[in-house]
């Protein structure tokens, strides 16, 4: 019935002039319950930015390329954690979702595994990436935690680096993945 | 960049909102994982119109085995697609082909149903779905229809889709025992290669390693995606042997029409097209025992 009732709204909306008439949404980041009421035009990348204010996501690109924005869903496209890159999603297609962003990943002071071993590899020089890159890395080793050289790099292919060269990353990929399969806790 | 500020993202749950606003609301356009349409906006390759979200409507996000059919809602992405146990047991070459598209994150949110409507000849889901002869169920007001994907273009981005129809349904009949097949891709960077050229060959082989039947497709040389008859033609009734292999593939070249452009230049794409289905043919001899 509500959902009759939200179509008719729709499409009293949409054949009037555009209204600037805002959508509110929910969302659980890094755990903590979020709602907002937010234009229905607004990237996902920019509401976690500007609007919740995690600014640990990154914006590299116009085209979906770089991979900076790149953070964990779950929720709302199936229900497991699933990389995805935010700056091509609208905040209206994440109602619903929860999300993890690289604020999400220390916990009680502590280093997030993939966290210690960007460090300790040197796998970061700017660290402009490195938000991306790492849940990029997190999502994948979900999928596969015991993955070959050679499927790290398919891993981060979506996501660009402009200093390290990627040897490092990857190296710091491998690390992290044993360690995580020794604690046996992803995250 | 184009300016969106006064874009609207309508988002709907089920089938019938959807179609009921894409039919009672004019100039609507629909979003599912925006992988294509969200970059094409921003950069004004398509016209700036407002959207119909169409991301959370799971009921057209299955892959179902039913009556000897393959079914894949259109709304599955290719990460599901390519972890499915029903595609690869029954369309391995699609399983192959989702792998490529992007990295993971763009798996992880593009769909099937998008690939196909984006139209791009170089959609990496298209060879295979040409070489397997699906179908699309297509849904609408007049109710639904059923079209042959090499029906569906038209020409360069001419597709039989009304602007209040939705892609609902990609339907694969498995082709049955002793069908072997691979996808092939040629492209700059994996984790946004888009292909300078890419296809999938499907054969059918005898015991005795004679072809029985033959599908060869080829993307990113053409308008539209292509079967080659010319090359089908070589091998049908032949034993695989290097020589009608090397036919077979030179073939493809009377089939084909590439264009130079950013990635590649005709000739380099003739070129490859030839290399690509000969190592594919190879293979597939190889794995089959055909040659040694
Ligand atoms: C970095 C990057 C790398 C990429 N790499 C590849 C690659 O390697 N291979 C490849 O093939 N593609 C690639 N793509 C393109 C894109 O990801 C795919 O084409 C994807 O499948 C599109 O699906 P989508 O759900 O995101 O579509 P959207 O962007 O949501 O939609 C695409 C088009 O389809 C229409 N549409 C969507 N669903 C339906 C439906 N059910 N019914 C009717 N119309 C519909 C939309 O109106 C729009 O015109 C890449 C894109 C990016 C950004
Ligand atoms: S900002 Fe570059 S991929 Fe999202
Ligand atoms: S560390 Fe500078 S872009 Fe990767």
């Amino acid at each position: 019935m509500a959902r009759r009732a939200a179509v008719r709204t729709v499409q009293r909306r949409a054949r009037g002039p555009v209204p600037q008439a805002k959508v509110p949404i929910r969302v659980k980041i890094n755990g903590v319950e979020y709602s907002h009421e937010v234009e229905p035009r607004l990237l996902l990348v920019h509401y976690i930015r500007d609007v919740v204010g995690l600014t640990g996501t990154h914006i590299g690109c116009d085209t979906s390329n770089c991979g900076a924005c790149t953070v964990l869903m779950k929720g709302t496209w199936g229900n497991e954690w699933r990389a995805v890159k935010s700056c091509t999603l609208y905040a209206v297609q994440a109602d619903g979702a929860e999300i993890i962003t690289i604020e999400g990943l220390a916990k009680n002071g502590e280093l997030h595994p993939l966290q210690k071993a960007f460090w300790e590899h040197h796998a970061l020089q700017c660290g402009y990436c490195t938000p991306g890159m790492i849940l990029a890395a997190l999502g994948f080793l979900k999928l596969n935690p015991n993955p070959t050289r050679e499927e790290i790099r398919k891993g981060i292919s979506g996501n660009l680096c402009r200093c390290t060269g990627y040897v490092n990353i990857v190296k710091a990929i491998e690390a992290a993945a044993k360690e995580i399969r020794e604690k046996g806790s992803w995250i | 960049m184009q300016h969106l500020a006064d874009v609207e993202v309508y988002s709907v749950r089920t089938l019938r909102e959807a179609l009921e606003l894409l039919s009672s609301v004019k100039g609507l356009r629909v979003i599912a994982g925006g992988t294509d349409l969200i970059v094409q906006l921003k950069t004004g390759v398509v016209p700036k119109t407002n959207l119909l979200d169409v991301s959370r409507v799971d009921e057209l996000r299955y892959v179902r085995f039913e009556d000897g059919i393959l079914r894949i809602g259109a709304l599955t992405t290719f990460m599901e697609i390519y972890r499915s146990e029903l595609v690869r047991r029954h369309a391995p070459l699609l399983a192959e082909a989702a792998f490529t598209v992007g990295s993971f994150q763009i798996m992880n949110k593009g769909t099937i149903g998008g690939n196909i409507v984006n139209a791009s000849p170089a959609a990496d889901s298209l060879p295979p779905l040409y070489a397997l002869n699906a179908e699309l169920k297509i849904v609408g007001p007049r109710g639904e229809r059923f079209v042959r994907i090499q029906d569906f273009y038209k020409g360069y981005k001419k597709l039989d889709l009304m602007a209040d129809e939705l892609v609902a349904e990609v339907r694969i009949r498995p082709p049955g025992e002793g069908y072997v097949g691979h996808f092939f891709k040629h492209g700059l960077r994996r984790g946004d290669a888009i292909a300078v050229v890419n296809g999938a060959v499907l054969l059918r082989l005898s015991p005795e390693g004679i072809v029985r039947d033959a599908r060869v497709a080829l993307g990113a040389v053409a308008p539209t995606v292509v079967r080659s008859p010319s090359s089908e033609r070589v091998l049908v009734g032949s034993r695989l042997s290097p020589e009608v292999m090397w036919r077979a593939a030179e073939a493809v070249v009377n089939d084909i029409s590439p264009i130079d452009d950013v990635r590649g230049s005709a000739a380099y794409r003739r070129e490859l097209s030839v290399n690509y289905v000969f190592m594919t043919l190879y293979r597939i001899a190889r794995e089959t025992g055909v040659v040694a």
